[in-house]
């Protein structure tokens, strides 16, 4: 029984065509597809770049919006420094460069204020309000007295005891508080 | 009996483990460089002379370890703590270096007290109070919220002093000097200078000591007096003024009012014909200007 079977596989396999040919010839198009240059990857790679800087984007938009609030009131920008219009006897103003650096370092002081005890954080505030009165006190005089040299002379020395209280402070707290081996 | 033995055993389990006493020692370099950090407690430095850094005390009972290791000139004295550390790592560390040793010491909360140190020094606290003496090479002291204390030797050095909330005392240096306080008062007493330089916010300025031939005062405050009383009278150009404040004067003009809408008064002058150059000014306070 079984060698019969073997016998019909064996015939039915000898009859079976050695070679198959394509219905067309392919080798026309195999050769234009070596020729032709592949497709740039770039593009595909570009997108999934640009799609994760968008992800990283979102991400942190979406993180800012959950923490801005909960950042304690001494990374808020304080209302005054906002108002304040750096003014020079109300007739100039001390300029956007000056605006913004002021309130570039205030931004930085309040980091660095966290790091600090509610006592020194009330101290220096009450520094800064100090100041801040004074350059009010200053600036009512001048509107009286324009032309006042030595007047305008103690507004630009406020003006510049708040920066470099500002600057002094966030250096005194970098200095010391960011020694990493401490 | 067993009971008892038991019961001992377990309270003695119980207690926390106490401060543990440090004695170590290491060789170094006669004038290396010593770095020391402790976040809390107190840092003493005292030179000696052995070429050799000691140190003794105390280490809180959460410490991990004091390192004590040399890198060829540079000697580390550090307190190691845990990451997460909290209570139970306030260090008292005595530490005596070579006398002519340059010194870097960081603290949060430990007081720095330092003598007969002879090379530079950085010194830096968070609110620590800082107490040391000067030599002959640069000192520069940083607290945020502490005291600031250098006692000199009328040599001549850079003296660099800051703090927020504390007071800054300048006691017998010399050369150049910069005192700067928010909230406290600027103090330099005795001493012979080239260069000052004194800010306060809210503080008093007091400077009673000599302004070298050519040299140069500033003296700025927001809110506080100015006291100034130099050892001999000063040759040069002085230039005060007031926003709010009188100004006394031993010598020179009578001062002005600085305007009819504010009750300022202001007052430049040159005295002698010296190039000195005397800068001072307050907003709200009082200026006394004198001479011995």
């Amino acid at each position: 029984m079984t060698e019969e079977f073997d016998d019909k596989l064996d015939r039915a396999a000898r009859q079976l065509a050695t070679e198959i040919s394509p219905e067309r010839d392919l080798w026309p198009d195999i050769a234009a597809a070596i020729s032709t240059p592949q497709r740039s990857r770039w593009t595909p790679m570009f997108a999934q770049a640009a799609a994760v800087v968008l992800l990283i984007g979102a991400s942190s938009f979406l993180t800012y919006v959950m923490v801005k609030d909960d950042r304690g009131p001494g990374v808020i920008i304080q209302p005054e420094l906002v108002f304040e219009q750096a003014s020079f006897g109300g007739n100039y103003h001390l300029g956007p460069g000056f605006q913004d650096a002021r309130n570039g370092l205030r931004a930085e002081l309040d980091v660095e204020l966290d790091r600090l005890s509610p006592e020194a954080r009330d101290d220096i505030q009450a520094n800064l309000d100090l100041i801040h009165q004074a350059i009010v006190d200053i600036n009512a005089v001048l509107e009286e007295e324009p032309d006042n040299m030595r007047l305008q002379q103690m507004l630009l020395q406020a003006y510049r005891e708040e920066l470099t209280l500002l600057r002094r402070v966030g250096g005194l707290t970098r200095n010391v508080m960011k020694r990493n081996d401490i | 009996m067993k009971r008892l033995t038991v019961v001992l055993l377990g309270t003695l389990i119980a207690l926390p483990a106490t401060a543990d006493e440090v004695d170590k020692q290491i060789d170094a370099a006669a004038d290396g460089h010593v770095h020391v950090s402790n976040i809390a407690g107190e840092v003493t430095i005292a030179g000696w002379s052995r070429n050799e850094v000691a140190v003794t005390g105390e280490l809180g009972r959460n410490v991990e370890e004091l390192i004590l290791e040399r890198d060829g000139d540079r000697v580390t004295v550090k307190v190691k703590v845990p990451k997460r550390s909290g209570s139970g790592i306030e260090s008292d560390l005595h530490i005596q270096v070579p006398e002519d040793s340059s010194i870097d010491v960081g603290t949060v909360s430990a007081d720095i007290s330092v003598t007969d140190v002879g090379g530079e020094q950085s010194l830096n606290s968070v609110s620590g109070d800082i107490d040391t003496e000067a030599g002959e090479n640069d000192v520069s002291a940083e607290s945020v919220s502490g005291d600031v204390e250098v006692n000199g030797q009328g040599k001549d050095a850079e003296t660099r002093a800051n703090t927020v909330s504390g007071d800054v005392t300048l006691f017998r240096v010399a050369g150049i000097v910069v005192a700067e306080s928010v909230s406290g008062d600027s103090i330099v007493d005795e001493g012979s200078f080239s260069r000052a330089s004194l800010n306060t916010v809210n503080g008093e300025i007091f400077f009673h000591a000599e302004l070298r031939d050519g040299g140069k005062l500033q003296a700025e405050t927001v809110n506080g007096d100015v006291d100034i009383e130099f050892d001999d009278r000063v040759s040069g150009r002085y230039d005060i003024d007031t926003f709010n404040g009188d100004i006394r004067n031993c010598y020179g003009p009578k001062a002005e009012r600085t305007s009819k809408y504010t009750p300022g008064w202001e007052l430049s002058f040159q005295e002698g014909s010296g190039n000195a150059r005397v800068t001072v000014s307050t907003l709200n306070g009082d200026v006394s200007i004198c001479d011995e």
